[in-house]
């Protein structure tokens, strides 16, 4: 069997992943969409434990399947002393590694840098961990909502006053993948120009400060400690999410008085446009209380589409707040080709989260998530040159599936 | 004058070679002026990339203007959000509005590898770089465009602030977790979430973009929609609604994980705690000394008999423990007893986090308006490659002379 060519710019690239979850297989699928050779090293022994999420058949898991797209898959038990050797000898051939293990479980399966770099001394080798690997947090390990609260993110996000509210639980991981597949490149890049490879520490914690890095500086240049502002801007007003029809949500935003004026006359409010109460930013950001009550009333029991597209056409930037039915169902986003059908084994084909970029001569997206152990005869034959008897040896002794 | 990110303590050498940066061979013209593109250009110019950044002579890049201002004086050059987005940048003041203006950027793009815009569609071919003719007039030329909602937005999605495209992604509707469904809907953290997220995923593209190129000599034109980045942040979970393998419906909580993890008042702060398995239960029995409310509880309750009635008394249980408690305290006792608990830090906290030092993740930068200042840096440690801050943000029009007079007969074997 082999594995066509599918194009893009990371095209001869080869990446072999020890990841679990959501964040190591997110920087892989990226790496993966951007044309690389992702192999995903697993056994039974040694899940993605994503893999066992919610269903009996390990082939079958929705939260697996969504994360791994484009990926090979090849089982090969590392704990045992021949399936680190074969380990070492596909890292051998190869570019990446990327995992995102507990804290010292590289190297107590025999594959942390040092040992790897001796059989491949270019490797790129990637350790994500939620506070980096060294340092006196490095034992600790967490989920996503954990290290966005260290990060600072957490409390920014809440009503102006009380208690913090947070993100969404699911912010994080991806964040903290496509931060790490970032740096991989990068090195990448110095590879081509130098000829040496890397070791890279990538803290979780750190990825998701960076997301709010304009916030740190507030605090190093003024002392100010910005919290919680509900859906306020110091820069805009009005600036919030305003209730409509049915339960459903309108976010608005007036970044000019030139949009203010606009968005009054949408209301049919000709006299707000050049009310001097509400003429300038300071003006309306002094009454902003009053300015949110007025819009309130007069969306509350409108549709938010029509209220979104009939804002849009007076130039006023505005969208309806996209419940799951409707993200699933967006015209820009289907439009765009986000949802590109892969092959699948029992339904014929199945949508999956492509990439979010386009670009030209992009990877083709060809291919959903890996059963485990669906491409080990491809590795161990096509990339490793093993004989079939090599390989039915290895088989029968419980090293490879 | 600055330190690069990671000292000896932080990063030891692994390989024993003095760092190369990793992006010194790349030439960037950054035409971008609001944070998305102005944070991609930094991404790359940390890592030395020689980013010229084209300003409007006069007022410069709008972000100039916006916030955290500092707070001493009138100073056109006192903006904290620019001096952070735009580090190790040159800037080239140069009025794009007139045809010897776009003629002078010609010459620059004859010299450059890749170009960042993140202004809206069609406003590049304004400026001569159609990218409909890229291929056919730049071939070797990397050109990254960012906007709200890609290149072909519907008739409804051609206005956007940040608040809206977070809205109009899936993650507005969902935020916060745990949300009061009679309650707005809330924006991200910070005003520019989106903007940052976009930046990264074009920086992503570039690099990978720069990688081919260095081999096959030929450029890509890149269409990065910050509505379809925050989606595809959401794979998880959107993959599998779109399959069909979860359920859409019109509430808030969908993304909502069960159980009773989540944010807790202390005495003097807030602490997230994470409780998903018997060994996070058996570790909050420890923190709290066995409390008579968590006996009937079964060991097993988190992932097999997790009822709403035993949620809600879990929560009750914590809050009324912690609310006296001090947080750093907590926090420390909960580290070491392995239980999985964070501090919602700010960036007081961050500026004296052991573990940011540690790591030097904070670094001294010397501006010469807003004077020397702690800059939040880099997340990734790299061994023989660090991102570093060599120069902080340019003065407006600080490089233009030095830029223009480059022009005349420079080729590439010139640069410093």
């Amino acid at each position: 069997m082999t594995i066509g060519p599918r194009g893009g710019p990371l095209q001869g690239v080869r990446v072999v992943e020890f990841s679990k979850v959501w964040a190591g297989p997110f920087a892989g699928k990226l790496l993966a969409f951007l044309g690389a050779e992702v192999i995903k090293v697993e056994s039974r022994g040694a899940l993605d434990v994503s893999r066992i999420y919610g269903v009996g058949d390990v082939d079958k898991a929705p939260g697996f399947r969504a994360v791994n797209p484009q990926k090979l898959g090849v089982q090969i038990d590392v704990k045992t002393k021949e399936g680190v050797a074969l380990v070492l000898d596909l890292l051998g051939k190869s570019d990446v590694l990327i995992e995102n293990l507990r804290p010292g479980a590289m190297k107590r399966l025999g594959l942390d840098y040092e040992t790897v770099r001796a059989v491949k001394p270019d490797i790129i080798y990637v350790s994500m961990s939620m506070y980096g690997e060294e340092g006196p947090l490095s034992d600790q390990t967490g989920y996503a909502p954990c290290f966005a609260a260290f990060s600072g993110v957490s409390r920014l996000v809440g009503p102006e006053a009380g208690k913090p509210a947070g993100m969404s639980v699911r912010y994080g991981d991806s964040t903290y993948g496509t931060t790490t597949a970032f740096a991989a490149v990068v090195a990448l890049m110095h590879r081509r120009q130098t000829g040496i490879g890397q070791y890279i520490d990538v803290s979780a914690a750190e990825c998701l400060t960076s997301m709010v890095g304009d916030t740190i500086m507030d605090f190093t240049l003024n002392g100010r400690v910005q919290g919680a502002n509900g859906n306020r801007h110091p820069e805009m007003a009005p600036h919030g999410v305003y209730p409509c029809r049915d339960g459903e949500w309108l976010s608005l935003a007036v970044s000019s008085d030139r949009a203010w004026r606009a968005l009054a006359l949408a209301m049919d409010r000709p006299d707000l446009a050049e009310h001097p109460q509400f003429r300038n930013l300071a003006n309306r950001k002094a009454r902003e209380d009053e300015l949110d009550q007025l819009i309130a009333a007069w969306t509350t029991s409108r549709d938010a589409g029509d209220l979104a597209a009939l804002l849009q056409a007076h130039g006023i930037a505005a969208a309806k707040s996209l419940s799951s039915v409707d993200l699933v169902a967006d015209p820009q986003l289907w439009a765009r080709g986000l949802f590109p059908e892969v092959p699948d084994r029992d339904s014929g084909t199945r949508p999956i989260v492509g990439p979010s970029w386009r670009m030209s001569r992009g990877a083709a997206i060809t291919a959903g998530a890996p059963k485990l152990g669906e491409h080990t005869d491809y590795v161990l034959g096509e990339i490793l040159g093993l004989s079939p008897e090599a390989q039915q040896k290895l088989a029968d002794g419980g090293i490879t599936r | 004058m600055t330190a690069p990110f990671g000292d000896a303590a932080a990063s030891p050498s692994k390989l024993g070679v003095p760092p190369v940066p990793a992006l010194s061979q790349c030439r960037i013209v950054e035409l971008a002026e609001t944070p998305s593109g102005e944070y991609c250009g930094k991404l790359l110019s940390d890592f030395g990339a020689e980013v010229i950044k084209i300003e409007i002579p006069g007022s410069g890049s709008p972000t100039r203007s916006l916030g955290p201002l500092a707070s001493s004086g009138g100073h056109p050059e006192r903006s904290g959000l620019f001096a952070y987005l735009n580090t190790n940048k040159k800037s080239v003041a140069l009025d794009l509005s007139t045809a010897s203006g776009t003629a002078t950027l010609s010459l620059l793009l004859d010299q450059a590898d890749a170009v960042i815009d993140d202004h809206p569609p069609g406003w590049l071919k304004g400026v001569g770089l159609d990218p409909g003719t890229l291929e056919a007039g730049r071939p070797g030329l990397v050109l990254c465009s960012i906007t709200d909602f890609g290149q072909e937005p519907l008739d409804d999605r051609r206005h956007a602030e940040d608040l809206t495209v977070f809205h109009g992604s899936g993650w507005g509707y969902h935020t916060p977790g745990g949300g009061d469904d009679t309650q707005p809907p809330l924006n991200g953290p910070g005003r520019f979430l989106p903007s940052y997220e976009a930046g990264l995923e074009a920086a992503l593209c570039v690099a990978a973009a720069l990688y081919d190129r260095a081999s096959s000599q030929t450029g890509r034109f890149i269409d990065i929609s910050k509505q379809a980045v925050l989606a595809s942040r959401l794979d998880y979970v959107l993959g599998q609604l779109v399959a069909g393998d979860m359920d859409v419906s019109p509430r808030r909580g969908v993304f909502d994980l069960r159980g009773p993890a989540g944010i807790f008042a202390c005495r003097d702060g807030y602490v997230y705690v994470w409780l998903s398995e018997p060994v996070h239960w058996q570790a909050l029995g420890r923190l709290l000394g066995g409390p008579d409310w968590m006996r009937p509880f079964p060991d097993r309750w988190l992932e097999r008999e997790c009822t709403a009635e035993r949620v809600a008394e879990c929560r009750r249980g914590i809050a009324a423990w912690l609310k006296d408690q001090a947080r750093d305290k907590v926090v420390e006792d909960a580290q070491r007893l392995g239980l999985t608990l964070a501090p919602l830090n700010a960036p007081d906290d961050l500026l004296m986090s052991p573990q940011y030092l540690f790591r030097a993740y904070f670094a001294e930068v010397t501006h010469p308006v807003l004077g020397t200042a702690m800059y939040p840096t880099v997340p990734y440690r790299m061994s023989a490659s660090p991102a570093r801050i060599d120069a902080p943000a340019p003065l407006l029009g600080q490089h233009t002379e030095a830029g223009f007079a480059a022009l005349s007969g420079n080729n590439r074997e010139d640069r410093p």
